[in-house]
């Protein structure tokens, strides 16, 4: 899966959790969830939890650690469809 | 060191539903999980240990000056206590019937705390406000700035200070906790 259909795959996923509209329409790589889509972080677990079940995969503590921004959720992503 | 988080309960309600299958085991250990099983009010239990979390990785990086990271089930929840890396902060949580807030510190004396119901979502004007209260200069003179690991800094008339601050704001309420020395 490349970068771009993953990071439109996660945009989907993030909306609903999304508190600063203004940061989605801005998305980039840089994104960072808390600080610039005020995306609750109870609710961050919730993002992991629809990542796991859109892309088959389960994301441990390691994984889960890093998932703050864009970036590191698609590299985290593409590093476990990888050794699924 | 001190950190401190506040937790809504009725938006925590709409925006979080902690009974979604695997919810619980990302971010609570076995023996929290237990906790919540057989608490009287799970959902209060739910949001006490989360706030604990919150306010212990807080203090806890402010402290040590880390990268913002995403390890809630690393702190571990005991009655007043959270344990991380070997490290223990001390909690205080304060139910009420809207709200949790929960102060992690490791130091008791030294610290002033306050929770104020927020609408507007001003609360940084107010917390300016109580600041400027408490070190005696007016509103305008009092700036809040985050660090590059997101951690907040008071700054009066453009100078440093090392005044420590944790702030925390959810739905209704928002509230901080301040170390002047």
């Amino acid at each position: 899966m490349t970068n771009e259909d993953l990071l439109s795959k996660l945009k989907t996923i993030i909306e609903p959790y999304v508190q600063n509209q203004e940061g989605l329409q801005n998305l980039s790589e840089n994104t960072n969830f808390i600080d610039d889509l005020e995306i609750n972080s109870a609710n961050l677990v919730d993002v992991i939890l629809d990542v796991e079940d859109e892309f088959g995969i389960e994301i441990d503590n390691d994984g889960m650690d890093k998932m703050l921004t864009v970036k590191a959720s698609i590299e985290v992503i593409q590093d476990k469809l990888a050794s699924k | 060191m001190i950190g401190n988080d506040i937790v809504d309960l009725k938006i925590a309600s709409l925006q979080s539903n902690w009974k979604r299958k695997g919810w619980l085991q990302k971010i609570f250990t076995q023996s929290e999980q237990n906790l919540i099983a057989h608490a009287e009010n799970p959902d209060q239990m739910v949001w006490k240990l989360w706030s604990m979390k919150e306010a212990a990785y807080k203090a806890h990086q402010r402290r040590f000056s880390l990268l913002p990271k995403y390890n809630p089930k690393d702190f571990i929840c005991h009655d007043t206590t959270v344990d991380i890396d070997g490290f223990v902060y001390q909690t205080i949580s304060k139910y009420e019937e809207d709200y949790i807030h929960s102060i992690a510190y490791t130091n008791r004396d030294d610290f002033i705390s306050k929770v104020f119901v927020d609408t507007s979502k001003q609360y940084k004007n107010q917390v300016k406000y109580y600041v400027g209260n408490l070190l005696n200069v007016h509103i305008s003179a009092v700036t809040l700035q985050k660090d590059a690991n997101r951690i907040p800094n008071i700054r009066i008339n453009n100078k440093e200070t090392k005044a420590v601050l944790s702030l925390s704001s959810h739905g209704s309420f928002s509230a901080f906790t301040i170390i002047l020395y």
